[in-house]
């Protein structure tokens, strides 16, 4: 009975070339993933060092790669304090955890993956709704510790939760966003208004 | 690199987007349907349908400035949508052999 | 009711079945509120607020259809195999650990919500990471019971007879298990750790629950149109090369915008253009089958959420997810209500419908029917309506959504450059609020399907006798 049926439509045919698509394709993405790694791990051109937060950063349109680029200026320290390598990366891990702890992306995105009833928040260091960069980063501590009177709902009526966030927590948070803005995401979000920066 | 698209185009990618796959499975499912009903007049709305794909394609390629290595992605999706429904009935028709072939083609008396 | 004519599979499965439909009614609840939070801002706020109700809203998901998916294979494990189920026992108890571990879990999610920045909270708490929020003490006991469940499968099949959907399925088992482990570490490094999290999301949900509704389906088609065994094993591994084949790397268009490098924009966007393939290779198969196949179904809801099943995959998944995957047009519609648009319609037509069929083969078997066609007491107007109100209701939120996220990628993102004034400028344009309104009525029309679904289970096909020509396989073992 089987041999009515051509080699190319048989079950074992397609069990074989089942098996090898899967294999190759899974292998494929194992190499690109080892090439991957390097490239997105803290320290690298796209992940910067978690010192990076000692730096002035800014996001601006790259006419080489038609899109829009983070840029790591002078020192700008966060809060006014220059941390060690180190130091740095225990108050950015503290902030991630927190954000974490807190289910943040419950509401908002982060890299643009999360929930969509709050901003995205990839770039909140650099928003315009701190007003200027002088004042960024008290507005910034005002609103975490105590979102509901500080609300930026821009008249949706939408509030951020009272989360319980202490000043100690806010200034953790507000350094992993520091961080997080100066990810090269290849130009996500797009035609994005730098704070100090509108025209 | 990237061209993002322009706000006027903002429509046509998302509506030829959506015809792309529309169009592509209508295409696939006259082609079988008219294969198995014995009904070439429907091949020609299959073929109809192909070119209402085709169209798709263009008008998503040239809205989302699908050029240099996305312009081949074009080419490849409109041949491999061409093919695919020829492929898949072949294999449909060797895969069911066994099983009382004459079914497909109901004039025929059983083998 | 008895179910001692049914093998020991089958009655675990009925138990995951319960549980199952208990999880997918809060899902539907915690959707609703949800959904009401867009409409009045301050809607529970301080008690329950938008991401606790999200949260339970998509982990009743994800865990609902867990339970469905083990269900279903257990429901076929002792027929399939041709014999006893060899740790039963064993899957009892995994059964009452897992379903207890789900209630602290959701427990925890409503009344602590949230904990401080330390790896406490990550391990009693809340994970705060999208889909996978359960924390860490879970995440090992779903492992665990995952692995008594991948045991009960490999080795029964060891015991009694290997098939084509057999060693498929075991297969796929290894994979999802695995898989899952790839979201179960903690790193500050965010882009690193949504390269891992999208190893789970994307390789469950795009690849190893396809091939695994693609055994279920292979088993219904069987079951309730009878289709050859060998033609089924044929095309489950042609749609397993295509699956795996185009949704592996289609992994890609998840990495391009977390900080991954710009090759993958080329990766992604390559496989995303192949993975309607496997679709269109569906839809010509269906009709050939149907026009080959003149056998009757003989189970009619049964064999409806199968065609549900496959619209839904095609029109969720091809459809939906092809709108929006070239990067160009990504760009403007990632992290926006396009993406909720797309996972409601895709999670609902790919998975819920496969199970909610595999629910009515069980049921028909349960009840000691030998078919659930046109001649049901009531005309079936039960099972009718709910089919028809699920759907709608799925549809209707989903277009609702497709119109909030058009207008939020074209306000927020390429006029508001993605900022928080652009953010809200788009969250109140009328379109966006009016497309909200919608989808809340017809979240209300799901519910009213589910309400329908879940009396119709519980009472389809029991006035009727069971009849004596009961098939068989429902008897064995």
């Amino acid at each position: 009975m089987n041999d009515n049926i051509p080699w190319w439509s048989s079950e074992t045919f397609w069990k074989k070339t089942a098996i090898w698509v899967t294999g190759f394709m899974f292998v494929v993405l194992v190499v690109l993933t080892l090439d991957t790694l390097p490239k997105i791990s803290v320290g690298s051109e796209r992940v910067p060092a978690y010192s990076v937060i000692n730096k002035h950063i800014d996001y601006v349109f790259n006419d080489e790669r038609n899109i829009q680029v983070p840029v790591i200026g002078e020192n700008a320290p966060l809060f006014g304090k220059m941390l060690t390598e180190e130091e740095a990366e225990a108050l950015v891990t503290h902030g991630k955890k927190i954000t974490q702890g807190r289910n943040c992306m419950g509401c908002h995105t982060l890299l643009g993956n999360g929930s969509y009833f709050a901003p995205d928040l990839t770039k909140a260091w650099l928003d315009p709704a701190w007003s200027s960069e002088p004042e960024r980063e008290q507005y910034m501590i005002d609103f975490l510790m105590n979102p509901e009177e500080n609300a930026r709902s821009f008249g949706s009526g939408r509030v951020m939760p009272d989360l319980n966030i202490t000043e100690k927590e806010a200034k953790a948070v507000i350094a992993f966003l520091k961080w997080m803005s100066s990810i090269d995401t290849n130009g996500f979000p797009y035609n994005f208004t730098v704070l100090d920066r509108e025209e | 690199m990237l061209e993002p698209v322009e706000l006027k185009d903002f429509f046509i990618v998302f509506f030829s987007g959506a015809m792309v796959i529309m169009a592509g499975a209508l295409y696939a499912l006259l082609f079988a349907w008219s294969r198995l009903q014995s009904k070439p007049w429907m091949m020609t709305l299959a073929y109809l349908s192909y070119i209402v794909l085709f169209i798709s394609v263009m008008a998503l390629g040239s809205a989302a400035h699908l050029t240099g290595f996305w312009w081949w992605l074009v080419i490849t999706m409109l041949i491999g949508y061409l093919l695919a429904p020829h492929g898949i009935w072949k294999l449909c028709e060797a895969t069911h052999i066994d099983e009382v072939p004459n079914k497909v083609q109901p004039t025929l008396p059983p083998s | 009711m008895s179910f001692e004519h049914l093998n020991g599979g089958q009655q675990l499965a009925i138990k995951y079945y319960t549980v199952a439909i208990g999880l997918f009614v809060a899902q539907i609840l915690f959707g609703l509120l949800s959904g009401m939070q867009y409409l009045i801002p301050n809607f529970m706020l301080g008690l329950l607020d938008f991401n606790v109700t999200r949260t339970v809203h998509i982990n009743a998901m994800i865990i609902w259809l867990l339970y469905g998916f083990i269900g279903s294979v257990y429901w076929l494990l002792e027929e399939e195999s041709q014999t006893k189920i060899v740790g039963l026992k064993l899957g009892n108890i995994a059964f009452w650990v897992f379903t207890i571990a789900v209630a602290i879990v959701v427990v925890v999610f409503l009344v602590v919500q949230s904990g401080p920045g330390d790896d406490a909270t990550r391990w009693f708490i809340n994970e705060g990471r999208e889909y996978i929020e359960a924390p860490r003490w879970a995440d090992i006991g779903i492992v665990i019971c995952i692995l008594v469940f991948f045991y009960n499968v490999a080795a029964t099949f060891s015991k009694g007879q290997w098939s084509g959907i057999a060693g498929v399925l075991t297969l796929d088992l290894v994979a999802l298990a695995g898989l899952y482990l790839a979201g179960m570490f903690y790193t500050t490094n965010i882009s690193m750790d949504q390269y891992w999290w999208w190893w789970v999301i994307h390789l469950w949900v795009e690849a190893t629950w396809e091939v695994l509704v693609g055994c279920l389906m292979a088993w219904g088609l069987m079951k309730t149109l009878g289709v050859s065994r060998k033609i089924v094993t044929t095309w489950l591994y042609i749609e397993v090369a295509l699956m795996f084949g185009s949704g592996i790397l289609g992994l890609g268009h998840h990495y391009f915008w977390i900080g991954t490098p710009e090759y993958w924009l080329t990766i992604g966007g390559f496989f995303s253009a192949l993975e309607p393939i496997p679709l269109v290779a569906m839809v010509v198969h269906a009709v050939y089958d149907s026009g080959v196949k003149h056998s009757k179904a003989n189970n009619h809801p049964a064999f409806a959420w199968l065609i549900a099943h496959a619209f839904g995959n095609f029109f969720g998944a091809g459809v939906w997810g092809f709108m929006h995957t070239l990067p160009q047009i990504n760009l403007y519609t990632h992290g926006t209500q396009w993406s909720a648009s797309h996972g409601h319609l895709a999670f609902f037509g790919a998975y819920a419908t496969i199970i909610i069929a595999m629910m009515y083969i069980a049921a028909q078997y349960a009840r000691g029917q030998s078919v659930f066609d046109g001649n049901l007491p009531d005309g079936g107007w039960k099972w009718k309506w709910s089919l028809g109100l699920l759907n709608l209701g799925v549809v209707g939120m989903t277009v609702a959504l497709l119109i909030s996220g058009y207008e939020q990628s074209f306000i927020e993102r390429a006029v508001g450059g993605s900022t928080w004034y652009g953010y809200f400028a788009a969250q109140t344009h009328p379109w966006f609020v009016e497309g909200m309104w919608w989808r809340m009525v017809f979240g209300f029309v799901t519910a009213a399907g589910i309400v329908l679904l879940v009396w119709d289970l519980l009472t389809i096909g029991k006035s009727r006798k069971a009849k004596e020509t009961l098939e068989t396989s429902a008897q064995t073992a």
